[in-house]
């Protein structure tokens, strides 16, 4: 999960694959902007097949949180 | 539509139902289906709901408070609160349940319609807001006191009073330049006014897709009110997260946006025509799909290169200016006649511009009554003639084109257009014996808060960020998302004050990111 979502991050922000962590922050470090952000989210909820519930959204600071949350949604 | 019978909202809402009646006014999402109503819907639905409220407060003048995203439930609740004379509150679906309380009770509010995603904090609202005695869930919920569905069910079409264009429509909350939101007093009149100050803006033939939130006068003149004038068909984007699949769904013909968002696509064409070898235009026609027309842009400014851009994709980009203080427009582009030249298109008919100490200085019909028991900041505003002080500078060049130069007060807006009171976020710091002196400002389009630390707390400039970064964690979970604070800086040394001993807006030395 952890790679295909970094795969998504790369086609949104300019960043360097190889700096993207668990830790990195999707506003603060990879330099996304709300929008960009959510459209991703949207993105990757389709791909899953899965639904992303808008009230989660706040708590998703950090790709490892986004990893977590998806692969929840998942199971 | 007649524009000369078209004074109130009421007016509208009528009109709109003789003149296009089973037409579909509004198509959302309903689980995996496509609900539709028509604008003879919207007329029934909102007279059942005025008879509710009309018997609930023995027709009392009353004001409702409504909050959710956009649906045809919020919009029925809106003009049923409105048709019969009552005054619509709609509050930002972001705000924390103690803000939302807070406006109500400022409001005089006695009767809440809410999204039912907000039915966990209701037993807080009943105890916050004792003078509330409706509470409405705007869909089906059985723990609900009173839904919606339950009303138009039951309650007959109210006969209609006769209403006056002066009468107070609505209150709308917006940022205030001292950290207090102002709630800008809009009667049916202004409202009206400025949905009929152009012509041929839309047809029955135009699908529109509304992704803006439904509390802005922008996103509610413009989406809403004009539909409703011209019989546009309204299409729901049902959440930011799924614009791109929404506008193949709905496949509109204009779409409203604000700078980020008309931003953000932009770059996300050309990044995958550059991946996948295409032509920009040919992956914008299957973002945007086959028909649309154009895309109106307003809230905050957007960039000459951008329009540009999107011409060049085949897509005219319509920029206008206005405020939530005047309805909200001042000045509009349509799609034949777009500029270049970095303008905010054409001042609207019917208003007067003037341009006083390099401000802008409006007057026309659509112009606010004044701010809801706030006479000091009417006071600031509106002058004794009625000109509204829009707190912009700017000018007014060829053919009624207004130009804005940079702004007099001091308030952020963000590219989402967004409006935040940098004091309302200084405010915050107030209790925190850690941040001996604060300034929140935007940088790079990110709302940023510099802080100097009380050397007393905390004598390491370092520790003294981490705490501080933690403190800023806590602060934004009492905020909504558009303004919390993303970038901390930490200076060493006390911010350049004027003679009065207030902080300096523009500092020469900025502290270090933290």
């Amino acid at each position: 999960m952890f790679e295909q979502i970094k795969e998504f991050i790369c086609n949104y922000v300019e960043v360097d694959a190889d700096a993207i962590t668990s830790e990195s922050r999707f506003i603060e470090d990879l330099g996304f902007n709300s929008y960009d952000f959510m459209s991703m989210l949207g993105e990757i909820e389709q791909e899953l097949d899965v639904q992303v519930n808008e009230d989660d959204i706040m708590k998703l600071a950090t790709v490892g949180d986004a990893v977590k949350y998806f692969e929840t949604l998942k199971k | 539509m007649n524009k000369a019978l078209n004074r109130t909202l009421q007016d509208l809402v009528r009109l709109a139902a003789e003149e296009y009646g089973s037409k579909t006014f509004i198509r959302e999402k309903a689980g995996k289906d496509i609900s539709e109503r028509s604008f003879a819907d919207l007329y029934s639905d909102s007279r059942r709901i005025a008879s509710y409220i009309a018997e609930k407060f023995g027709g009392e003048r009353i004001h409702a408070a409504v909050i959710g995203p956009t649906s045809y439930a919020y919009l029925a609740a809106y003009f049923g609160t409105v048709i019969n004379g009552c005054v619509t509150v709609p509050l930002d679906a972001q705000l924390a349940c103690e803000d939302i309380c807070e406006l109500m009770t400022r409001a005089d509010v006695s009767a809440f319609f809410y999204d039912k995603r907000y039915e966990p904090m209701i037993e807080a609202v009943r105890a916050a807001c004792p003078e509330i005695k409706a509470f409405i869930c705007l869909q089906e919920c059985e723990a609900c006191d009173t839904t919606l569905g339950d009303i138009t069910a039951k309650y007959p079409e109210a006969e209609l009073k006769q209403l006056d264009g002066s009468m107070l429509a609505s209150i709308v909350y917006t940022s205030g330049t001292t950290g207090k939101a102002k709630g800008v007093m809009l009667a049916h009149g202004n409202l009206i006014d400025n949905v009929n100050c152009q012509d041929n803006e839309s047809s029955p033939e135009d699908v529109l897709l509304t992704v803006l939130p439904i509390h802005h006068v922008y996103c509610f003149t413009c989406d809403i009110l004009l539909s409703l004038r011209y019989g546009a068909t309204v299409c729901v984007n049902d959440s930011m997260m799924r614009i791109t699949m929404n506008l193949k769904l709905f496949q509109p013909t204009i779409i409203l946006l604000v700078p980020m968002i008309a931003e953000t696509i932009y770059k996300q064409i050309m990044g995958a025509a550059k991946a996948k070898q295409l032509p920009p235009a040919a992956v914008a026609r299957s973002v945007f799909g086959e028909n649309l027309k154009g895309i109106f842009s307003g809230g905050a400014y957007l960039a000459p290169e951008l329009v540009n851009g999107y011409l060049e994709l085949g897509i005219p980009i319509a920029q206008g200016y206005g405020m939530t203080e005047c309805s909200p427009r001042i000045s509009t582009a349509s799609f034949d006649d777009i500029s270049t030249k970095g303008d905010v298109g054409k001042i609207v008919n019917g208003c007067d511009v003037k341009i006083v100490d390099g401000e802008i200085v409006v007057h026309s019909g659509s112009v606010m009554q004044g701010y809801y028991k706030y006479p000091e900041a009417t006071a600031e505003a509106l002058d004794s003639d009625g000109w509204l002080h829009t707190g912009d500078l700017g000018y007014v060049g060829d053919d009624r084109r207004l130009f804005i130069t940079g702004r007099k007060k001091n308030l952020i807006i963000l590219s989402n257009g967004e409006n935040v009171s940098p004091e309302e976020l200084e405010n915050k710091f107030a209790a925190v014996d850690l941040a001996a002196e604060v300034l929140v400002y935007a940088e790079d389009g990110v709302i940023t808060a510099e802080v100097f630390p009380n050397a007393d707390e905390c004598s390491d400039l370092a520790e003294a960020g981490a705490k501080l970064n933690e403190i800023i964690k806590e602060i934004n979970l009492t905020l909504p998302s558009s303004k919390t604070i993303r970038r901390l800086r930490v200076r060493d040394r006390e911010f350049d004050k004027t003679p009065s001993r207030k902080i300096k807006r523009a500092q020469e030395h900025k502290g270090n990111i933290v």
